[in-house]
């Protein structure tokens, strides 16, 4: 592809937070150490990533990983994506602060998921890999990869998780516009997605077993690999343009955020813009707070534990140590499908296990009022994942003393929010009720989790 | 396979014969797998069921080889391995060392 116009604010590596923090490598749990496991005899070792990807999650040699050129042409198209100051919302609430916001929803998919997709199927198409499979919650990483696939000239299956789908059927649309298979998962192609009835009756869906139900149909079918949306390192990285660029772009403006907010599904959004503002608040010597919003329906950071788990209902990715309520946690059917994920990925676990993130949850409630309040001020409709961030960016300023320095905030806005027009305006009309979390689903869950971390042998020296 | 970064370097090491590649793929399996000694590593030992080796320590694993070979491994031949066991990895390894002369 020639004749790509490359803005210069468009960075031409990936941050590398691992060469800073190399102690944020995940390590996973040797399955010989897990008692009762199925007898696996026979099964085979295969990359299931191209290695070129899969070693960037292990990357701690640099700090600035080289963006190949096919990527960087088609990210030019969106990017970089704009840098604005929510004036409007400022003066609504008053507050003593100066709040940035980074949009990451104005490209076709409408979402950051974009930056990975595309880094991703480069390697698996330069692999010689024709199809690539996955699992989605809220659809916008579905989206994302069909759209990608499509560009790239690979076929895409899509295991959707049915509450979302039946939210928002049109995004399945723009799935299938652009050349994608769209399952409902729980489904009855994989063995996982039949057997997921069983904690699950009423067929609600959850990410892990979405993940689950891709994994087990890439096995099964020749040149098809399962490509993951968050949680991973690699994907943390892809998604680093986001954060390289705020970081540049308030350089232009003469400012340099004191807090950085984002919401936290698995932890690519939230990697992706606050690892790089880390790594340069590094390099300035001056401290940076750095906030991930969850839902409150799925609270793996502060009501989570910090746990060996499964990623997946398959059960065959690594086992690593995250925040997490459980794999079978089948949390109530919020809008923001994309914060459903059990766990938080291993790196984003490991900076809240050392203090270098805090947490905070947030009522779907809340998150709408705050993504309304955004769209009236600043005429942008947030995604619902992205106006959690929003909520927990306004509950921030609305604490900062008047007497101090104002607050230099940094929200980053992960999605637009068209395709949840109908959600936002049944909570308009109070259609829309509070979610709580599903206590009994819950302590089921995290019960299993501790179960299954008591299978775990101790390894000698700790014994 | 393997494009053998030949332009620059004059050293190269000769082809691994079995016993050297079993040696090397016995330390490198230490290497990764915490608590495995290289000794008591035996080739009829399955990489999963045995070692409990999964992706990630297998990417690890290869990263290791590819740095103790000096290689560059090509994404396109590594995506249709299947290893069973520590012999099929040996097997990979003296696929991959560079030929002498290389």
């Amino acid at each position: 592809m020639a004749g790509t116009t490359r803005d210069p604010l468009l960075p031409t590596h990936w941050f590398n937070i691992l060469h800073d923090r190399p102690q944020y490598v995940a390590s996973a749990l040797p399955r010989s150490q897990l008692a009762g496991l199925e007898d696996m005899a026979g099964h085979g070792l295969q990359l299931q990533q191209p290695f070129s990807l899969a070693r960037q999650s292990l990357n701690t040699a640099d700090r600035f990983i080289p963006i190949p050129g096919e990527v960087l042409d088609r990210y030019a198209q969106y990017r970089p994506t704009p840098l604005r100051r929510a004036v409007r919302l400022e003066e609504r609430l008053g507050v003593n602060a100066r709040i940035y916001y980074k949009y990451e929803g104005a490209n076709l998919v409408g979402s950051h998921k974009l930056n990975t997709a595309l880094a991703q199927v480069h390697y698996y198409a330069r692999a010689g890999v024709k199809r690539m499979v996955t699992g989605t919650g809220a659809g916008q990483w579905g989206t994302a990869l069909a759209y990608a696939c499509q560009i790239m000239g690979l076929e895409c299956t899509i295991f959707w998780v049915r509450s979302t789908l039946r939210q928002k059927p049109v995004r399945g649309d723009m799935m299938r516009l652009f050349g994608a298979d769209v399952h409902e998962s729980p489904s009855d192609l994989t063995e996982v997605g039949r057997r997921a009835f069983t904690d699950d009756p009423a067929g609600i869906g959850t990410l892990a077993v979405a993940t689950g139900e891709g994994l087990a149909f890439a096995a099964e079918h020749r040149e098809t690999r399962f490509a993951i949306g968050s949680g991973e390192n690699s994907v943390l990285l892809h998604q680093t343009v986001i954060g390289q660029e705020a970081v540049a772009q308030m350089d232009l403006l003469g400012e340099f955020p004191d807090c950085v907010i984002a919401c936290m599904g698995a932890g690519s959004n939230f990697g992706g813009v606050a690892l790089p503002v880390l790594g340069a608040a590094e390099d300035r010597e001056r401290p940076v707070r750095l906030i991930a919003v969850e839902s409150a329906a799925c609270p793996k950071l502060t009501r989570g534990r910090y746990r060996y788990d499964l990623s997946d209902a398959l059960g065959t990715t690594p086992i690593t140590k995250v925040y997490s309520l459980g794999s079978t946690y089948v949390p109530p059917p919020v809008y923001a499908g994309g914060l459903r994920h059990h766990s938080a990925g291993p790196l984003c676990s490991a900076m809240y296990a050392d203090g270098s993130l805090e947490a905070m949850a947030i009522d779907q409630d809340a998150s709408f009022r705050a993504g309304l309040l955004f769209c009236q001020t600043e005429g942008i409709l947030p995604a619902p994942e992205a106006a959690h961030a929003v909520a927990g960016m306004i509950d921030v300023v609305s604490r900062h003393p008047r007497h101090e320095d104002p607050l230099v905030v940094l929200v980053n806005i992960s999605g637009h929010g068209l395709l949840d027009l109908g959600a936002y305006q049944r909570f308009t009309v109070g259609e829309i009720e509070a979610v709580a979390v599903d206590e009994a689903s819950l302590a089921k869950s995290l019960g299993a989790l501790e179960d299954f971390n008591q299978r775990i042998a101790q390894p000698a020296e700790a014994t | 396979m393997v494009t053998g970064d030949n332009s620059s370097k004059t050293v190269v090491q000769p082809k691994l014969d079995r016993s050297q590649a079993k040696m090397l793929v016995s330390d490198v399996l230490a290497a990764v797998i915490p608590g495995l000694k290289a000794e008591a590593v035996d080739e009829r030992q399955e990489l999963y069921a045995d070692l409990g080796m999964d992706s990630l320590r297998f990417v690890q694993l290869l990263v290791e080889l590819e740095g103790r070979l000096s290689v560059h491994l090509v994404d396109e031949d590594l995506m249709t391995i299947d290893l069973v066991n520590v012999a099929d990895l040996i097997d990979l390894v003296e696929r991959i060392s560079p030929s002498a002369g290389e």
